[in-house]
């Protein structure tokens, strides 16, 4: 297989050549672009397998090309870098770009990133009611994500042991292995999926036991898909604490 | 009215004590006049005016120990009509002893109280009625007489009182408004006081608010520099932890020097920030302009097709400007007239001439596109930017420096035709005696 290549959009000349320098040395091909439209003219040009951009940019803004690149290019992973935090960003997340990564961030961290995201994982639902599965899926497929949904815990287990998943939308409420169950032997096989646990507002004390067994991300029923796109975006920009 | 009663009961014993104060020296007085009078005319009579030093000093006593107690008053009523029963008894009922006795019940009247006045009356009667003959005849006409008196001093005490009693009813209710505007001027003071704490507050607020904004802005001014940075750094550790051919990659030596360039994009940012946070009262001094203007403008990185001119004339008073000051608002103000030129270049002119009063005009004047209209009136904002990269603090501290000098600066620009800014530097920074 041949070296993945990435598209770096950045209009900051040290930072774009630094960057493109540490990509380089990890073995990876990059292409660059100094803005939005001169990434368009590249894209047209080249076939890559991720688009890096800066998001402050003079003329076309990275979170328009985004917006772009995903109606031209649907299924291509576009990582955002930002120096901002804002509505933009959110949007962009919630419209399903891969992840924002903020700067000054750690270049081992931003290797790691790309290289996940060029693989393009999958999002993992697991949820016992399956219709309700279900739909979180096709919700997350229609915003352009990949996913797949399992109905218990075990086969979560086995799924996440394939390594075609980094994160993991899991309803705690469970029947079979319990939801903290299931976060508990994920963390202990020191799996590179990050946790979203998910429950109603009446189960509090499951997302405290799930929580004492390592980092999740929590969240309530009923929950956005807007919101939950955002936090799949973002526990993919956070550092795996397992490797 | 509770308050009018205790009002004029403390003026009624005030007047009380007072008479008793005085019909004390009165007694005293009467006493020794009558020992004068007995020792040049009559001394058979020495004997009877001693004992009337006795019948003296026990209401003496009286006043002295309970000023205003009723007790002294009668008393001393008693002492005064016994004194004029005595004067009666010693001239054998004179004309002018009747006329004491009636003087003294005027003089009791003074209490301004009916019963001292009958206890008075009583004794004066009796007194008479010892002292000379007692006729019936003469009983019923010094009863008349003495009746007809205090029926007149009656009506004259129940006349004092009601005035003695209006005037503390008007006192009560001049210090009861004076209370109450008291009172409201102390809640008036208190709502100042509150109003001017949250008033404070309100600034202390929006400072906060600011220094926030300020804090959220540099800090994100410094992510790209310092990203550009931690890039570098990584590649050459990497490279360098590969072996020693990493002296040959070309990139190592160029990506030291970014790092090197970016640190000072980081210091100049942070440094911004501090002029811009120090409010530092600019320290005077003869500072010729032209060769000012020289220094910002060797210091503005020169940009292709541009040119600059410093036609400040050498002859131009002398100003007196703080040059540490004064030297990032030519730099500031020619870099951003470089910058804003378009990519067919331009010209930036820096011109000094003096003003109306003393006064110094300085004006950094280009040709490039003019500022947009719906920009100009916010320039001078802190944290206003219309650039992807900048802190929008430059003009700011231009604005603050030169507000410290004492001048004013303003923007003229036309789309299309150039931007003028105007510095005016009052004349206390030009004519100043050394």
């Amino acid at each position: 297989m041949s070296a993945p290549r990435i598209l770096v959009v950045e209009d900051d000349v040290s930072l774009r050549l630094t960057l493109v320098a540490n990509l380089e040395l990890e073995g990876l091909e990059v292409v660059e672009a100094c803005d939005a439209e001169e990434a368009l003219l590249r894209l047209e040009d080249v076939r890559v397998d991720l688009v890096l951009t800066d998001i402050r940019m003079p003329g076309m803004d990275g979170v328009e090309l985004f917006r772009h690149v995903k109606r031209t290019r649907p299924g291509l992973p576009v990582v955002l870098m930002s120096a901002f935090v804002g509505e933009r960003v959110d949007d962009a997340l919630a419209e399903g770009a891969f992840t924002v990564l903020p700067k000054p961030y750690d270049v081992n961290h931003l290797l790691e990133t790309v290289l996940r995201a060029v693989r393009s994982p999958e999002v993992l639902v697991v949820d016992d009611v399956e219709a309700s599965a279900d739909s979180t899926v096709n919700a997350l497929r229609a915003v352009g994500l990949r996913a797949r949904a399992v109905y218990d815990g075990e086969a979560a287990l086995a799924s996440a042991r394939t390594g075609a998943f980094d994160v993991c939308v899991l309803d705690l409420l469970l029947s079979g292995i319990s939801g903290p169950e299931v976060v508990q032997r994920l963390r202990a096989s020191r799996l590179p999926v990050a946790v979203i646990a998910v429950s109603a507002y009446a189960s509090q004390e499951l997302m405290r036991r799930a929580a004492a067994h390592g980092a999740v991300s929590c969240m309530h029923k009923p929950m956005e898909l807007r919101e939950l796109v955002q936090s799949i975006a973002r526990v993919r920009g956070q550092p795996r604490l397992t490797r | 009215m509770a308050r009018a009663a205790r009002l004029f009961e403390q003026r009624l014993e005030d007047l009380r004590r007072r008479v008793d104060g005085r019909f004390a020296w009165l007694l005293a007085g009467q006493w020794l006049a009558a020992l004068l009078v007995a020792g040049a005319f009559s001394a058979r009579d020495m004997g009877a005016v001693l004992s009337g030093a006795a019948l003296g000093l026990g209401p003496m006593v009286l006043a002295w120990r309970w000023p205003g107690a009723p007790l002294t008053r009668h008393v001393l009523a008693a002492a005064q009509l016994l004194g004029s029963a005595l004067f009666l008894h010693l001239t054998e009922g004179r004309v002018e002893a009747h006329c004491h006795l009636f003087v003294s019940l005027v003089l009791i009247a003074f209490y301004r109280d009916w019963r001292v006045l009958l206890t008075g009356s009583a004794v004066g009667l009796l007194g008479v009625l010892t002292a000379t003959q007692p006729d019936a005849w003469n009983l019923l006409r010094e009863t008349l007489w003495v009746a007809l008196l205090d029926a007149v001093l009656l009506v004259a005490c129940r006349d004092v009182l009601a005035e003695l009693r209006e005037a503390a009813g008007h006192r009560a209710e001049a210090e009861l408004a004076r209370e109450r505007e008291h009172s409201h001027t102390v809640a008036l003071d208190a709502a100042l006081r509150e109003l001017h704490v949250l008033q404070e507050q309100h600034v202390r607020v929006e400072k906060l608010a600011a220094v926030g904004q300020l804090a959220a802005c540099v800090g994100h001014e410094l992510r790209n520099p310092l990203a550009a940075v931690r890039n570098a750094h990584t590649y050459v550790s990497k490279r360098l932890a590969r072996g020693p051919e990493a002296l040959q990659d070309a990139r190592v030596p160029q990506f030291l020097g970014i790092m090197e360039r970016e640190l000072n994009v980081c210091a100049r940012i942070i440094s911004d920030l501090l002029d811009y946070a120090r409010e530092r009262a600019p320290s005077l001094q003869p500072c010729p302009l032209r060769p000012l203007v020289d220094e910002a403008l060797a210091v503005v990185p020169a940009r292709e097709g541009v040119r600059l001119h410093n036609e400040v004339p050498e002859a131009l008073p002398v100003p007196w400007l703080d040059k540490e000051q004064f030297r990032p608002v030519l730099i500031n103000l020619v870099q951003n007239a470089m910058e804003a030129m378009s990519e067919r270049g331009g010209e930036v002119a820096v011109r000094a001439e003096p003003g109306e009063d003393g006064r110094l005009l300085l004006r950094v004047v280009d040709d490039g596109p003019g500022i947009p209209s719906d920009v100009l009136p916010r320039i001078f904002e802190p944290l206003f930017t219309t650039k992807t990269r900048g802190t929008g603090l430059g003009l700011a501290i231009v604005a603050g420096n030169v507000r410290r000098h004492g001048g004013s600066i303003s923007v003229r620009s036309e789309p299309g035709r150039g931007s003028e800014f105007l510095i005016q530097l009052p004349s206390s920074a030009t004519r100043r005696s050394a």
